[in-house]
C-alpha cells in the first residue's frame, strides 16, 4: 500500500481518473502516484496496449477508437468515474479539458474537477470577455475595442481607421487559427467582415466578431500562473513559443530571451491581479504577442499546456502535482519571492509525422533510443513495439533539456536530439535538429513567423 | 431502494444520461398508474453497444466472441434464470449484461451455437469491447 503525503484532513479525495491519453496520461499517473494517490486511466479501444495502463491502478477502456465516442464521450467518462470510485478527474489539455460544460457536470456529479471552475472556463474562452477581464485587471491588450463589432461596414471601417491597418477581424468563438483575417486595406473591410461573420455563424454558432491591431513581426510569449483557493495566487515565469507551423507549437523555451525581468516582471503581477480578481484556481496561460517591447494579450489557457515542463525545469515546481494540490483544497506552498527560475530550458515536440509534408505517420514503432544524460528529461508514452494511432494528435514523445545558459540548453539539445533513435516511423527529428543549427534560431528573439519562412527553403541533407 | 419518480425531470435526466453513455436507444417503464417512455437519438455521441462479435477458428471448432458493449459491471445469465453452462442459444438472445448504476445494459449473441463459461466473473469490472464470452457456433 502505497504511503499518501498529502493532508488527509483537507476535503479531496483518493482516487483521480485521468480523462486522457498519450504522453500527458502518463505525466499525470506519476504525478498522482508521488502524491499517493490512486489512479483510473481510461482509453479507446484504439489505445487498449497503452504503456500507462500498467501503471495505473484501474484501467478502463470507454469505447472505440472515434474520440467522440471515447475520450470526448462526457457521460462515458462520468460513469468510468462512478464505476471505480474516482474522486477526481483530470482532463490534461485537448479533449475536454477546455469545456465548461465537463467541468460543470463533473462537479454536479459530486467530484473534483482538477482544473479551474467552469465559470472561468467559460469566460475566458469567451476572447470579448476575456479581454474585458484582461484590461480590468490592468493585463495589457492589443488595441481595439472590447465590444462586439456593429454590424454596420461603414462602422466597422471607421473603427479599423481610429486602430491603424493592418486589422485582424476574428471571431468571439473562435481559436487556433480559425475565424480570423487579416485586412491591409480599407477597401476590404466590409467584404472580408462579411465573410468572417458568416464563417463563424456556421463554425462555431456564434456571429459576434471583433476587431484588433494586426501586428507584423510579434513573438508568442506566454505566462505561467498557479492560484489555489485561498486567494493566493503566482507567477512561475515565462515561455517563448514562437517557433510554431499553422499555428501549433514546436520547440518552446523558458525564459522567453531578450526580455528582462524589469519588462516583463510588471505583466506577470497583472496576470495573478487578474486571476484574483476573477477568482480562478489552478494553473493557466496568459498569451500574449510581444513586439517592439510592448505584449498584447491574445488569450487565456484554463488548463495545463503541453509545454508546461519548461517551466518546471526551470522554476524547480512540479506544476501537474501542484495543480492536484490545488484541487485537494491546499494553499500554495509558495509565495512570489520564493519563485527563483534559473538556468534555460528548450522542449522539442517529438511528432510522427513526415518532416517534410507534415503527414501523420502511422505504424509500429520498432526501435527507441532515448538520451540519457543529466538536464535531459522525455516525457512518452510509446515504447518499442508501439503502434503510433492514426485516429490522434502525431504527438509521440517530449525532449526537454535544461542548463545553466542558452547557449548551454542548445547545445544539450543538439546533442540530445542526435542520440535519439526512432525506427519504423516517420518523425520531425531531423527537421529539429537542422533546426537547432540554424543560426537566426539560435540567436534567439525570432518571431512567430520565422518557422514557417524557414521551411520553405529547408531541405534534408 | 427507493422508488423511482417517473415525473421527476432531474430523475429522467439522470436517466437519458446513463442511457446514452451506454448506448442504449430507449427504456420503457410501465407501472400501474403510469408508463414512461424515454427514447434516445441514434444519431448522438456513443457507440456502446457497437461492440462487434469476432467470429474466429474454422470448420467444426469455429467460434464467435461476445464483447461487452459497455464499460461497466458484468453480470451472467445464470444470475437471471440460474441455467448452467455451456447452454444453447439463438441468434439475439441476451446472454448476460453490464450494469452501469442503476442502467443494465444487455449482452446479445449475434449468433446461434453453444454458449461456453463466461470469460470475467459476476460483478468484475469489464472494458468496452472485452471478450465475455465463446460461442461455439453450429
Amino acid at each position: 500500500m502505497m504511503e499518501t503525503n498529502f493532508d488527509r484532513s483537507a476535503p479531496g479525495f483518493d482516487t483521480v481518473l485521468i480523462a486522457n491519453r498519450g504522453e500527458i496520461a502518463a505525466r499525470i499517473q506519476r504525478a498522482c502516484h508521488e502524491l499517493g494517490l490512486r489512479t483510473v486511466g481510461i482509453c479507446s479501444e484504439a489505445d487498449k496496449a497503452a504503456s500507462y495502463g500498467d501503471a495505473v491502478d484501474t484501467f478502463l477502456c470507454v469505447g472505440p477508437a472515434n474520440a467522440s465516442k471515447s475520450y470526448l464521450n462526457q457521460d462515458a467518462l462520468l460513469l468510468a468515474a462512478r464505476l471505480t470510485g474516482a474522486g477526481a478527474v483530470h482532463p490534461g489539455y485537448g479533449f475536454l479539458s477546455e469545456n465548461s460544460k465537463f467541468a460543470a457536470a463533473v462537479e454536479k456529479a459530486g467530484l473534483v474537477f482538477i482544473g479551474p471552475s467552469a465559470q472561468s472556463i467559460s469566460t475566458m474562452g469567451d476572447k470579448i470577455a476575456a479581454k474585458r477581464a484582461m484590461i480590468a485587471a490592468g493585463v495589457p491588450c492589443v488595441p481595439g475595442p472590447d465590444t462586439a463589432l456593429p454590424e454596420d461596414a461603414d462602422e466597422i471601417t471607421r473603427i479599423a481607421d481610429e486602430i491603424g491597418f493592418p486589422v485582424i477581424i476574428k471571431a468571439a468563438g473562435g481559436g487556433g487559427g480559425r475565424g480570423m483575417r487579416v485586412i491591409h486595406d480599407r477597401a476590404d473591410v466590409r467584404e472580408a467582415a462579411a465573410l468572417t461573420r458568416e464563417e463563424a455563424r456556421q463554425a462555431f454558432g456564434n456571429a459576434e466578431l471583433y476587431i484588433e491591431k494586426f501586428l507584423r513581426h510579434p513573438r508568442h510569449v506566454e505566462i505561467q500562473i498557479l492560484c489555489d483557493t485561498h486567494g493566493d495566487a503566482v507567477w512561475l515565469g515565462h515561455r517563448d513559443c514562437s517557433m510554431q507551423r499553422r499555428h501549433q507549437k514546436v520547440v518552446e523555451e523558458a525564459p522567453a530571451p531578450g526580455i528582462s525581468l524589469d519588462v516583463i516582471g510588471p505583466v506577470g503581477l497583472a496576470c495573478v491581479n487578474a486571476c484574483k480578481q476573477i477568482g480562478y484556481r489552478g494553473v493557466g496561460t496568459f498569451e500574449f504577442l510581444f513586439e517592439e517591447g510592448n505584449f498584447y494579450f491574445i488569450e487565456m489557457n484554463t488548463r495545463l499546456q503541453v509545454e508546461h515542463p519548461v517551466t518546471e525545469m526551470t522554476s524547480g515546481i512540479d506544476i501537474v502535482q501542484s495543480q492536484i494540490k490545488v484541487a485537494l483544497g491546499q494553499k500554495l506552498a509558495i509565495d512570489q519571492d520564493a519563485v527563483l527560475c534559473e538556468g534555460h530550458s528548450f522542449e522539442c515536440r517529438i511528432n510522427a509525422e513526415d518532416p517534410h509534408t507534415f503527414l501523420p505517420s502511422a505504424g509500429v514503432v520498432a526501435d527507441i533510443v532515448w538520451p540519457h544524460r543529466d538536464g535531459v528529461r522525455v516525457d512518452t508514452h510509446i515504447y518499442e513495439g508501439y503502434k503510433v494511432s492514426p485516429y490522434y494528435d502525431s504527438l509521440i514523445a517530449k525532449v526537454i533539456v535544461h542548463a545553466p545558459t542558452r547557449a548551454e540548453a542548445i547545445a544539450k539539445m543538439r546533442v540530445a536530439l542526435a542520440e535519439t533513435r526512432l525506427e519504423g516511423i516517420s518523425t520531425n527529428l531531423p527537421l529539429l535538429r537542422a533546426l537547432f543549427e540554424e543560426a537566426a534560431f539560435v540567436e534567439g528573439e525570432t518571431d512567430i513567423h520565422f518557422l514557417e519562412q524557414w521551411l520553405k527553403s529547408w531541405s534534408t541533407p | 431502494m427507493s422508488k423511482l419518480d417517473l415525473t421527476d425531470t432531474a430523475t429522467l435526466a439522470v436517466l437519458t444520461d446513463m442511457l446514452t453513455a451506454a448506448g442504449v436507444e430507449g427504456l420503457e417503464i410501465k407501472t400501474a398508474d403510469k408508463q414512461l417512455r424515454l427514447v434516445i437519438p441514434t444519431s448522438g455521441k456513443t457507440g456502446a453497444s457497437s461492440a462487434v462479435d469476432a467470429k474466429v477458428g474454422t470448420g467444426s471448432a469455429r467460434k464467435a466472441m461476445v464483447k461487452a458493449p459497455t464499460a461497466g459491471q458484468f453480470q451472467t445469465l445464470n444470475t437471471i434464470d440460474g441455467k448452467p453452462f455451456p447452454r444453447q442459444v439463438a441468434s439475439n438472445d441476451v446472454v448476460g449484461s453490464v450494469r452501469i448504476g442503476l442502467v443494465l445494459v444487455p449482452v446479445i449473441a449475434k449468433c446461434a451455437g453453444l454458449l461456453l463459461n463466461p470469460l470475467v466473473k459476476q460483478d468484475d469490472l469489464v472494458s468496452y469491447g472485452d471478450p465475455l464470452f465463446e460461442i461455439e457456433l453450429q
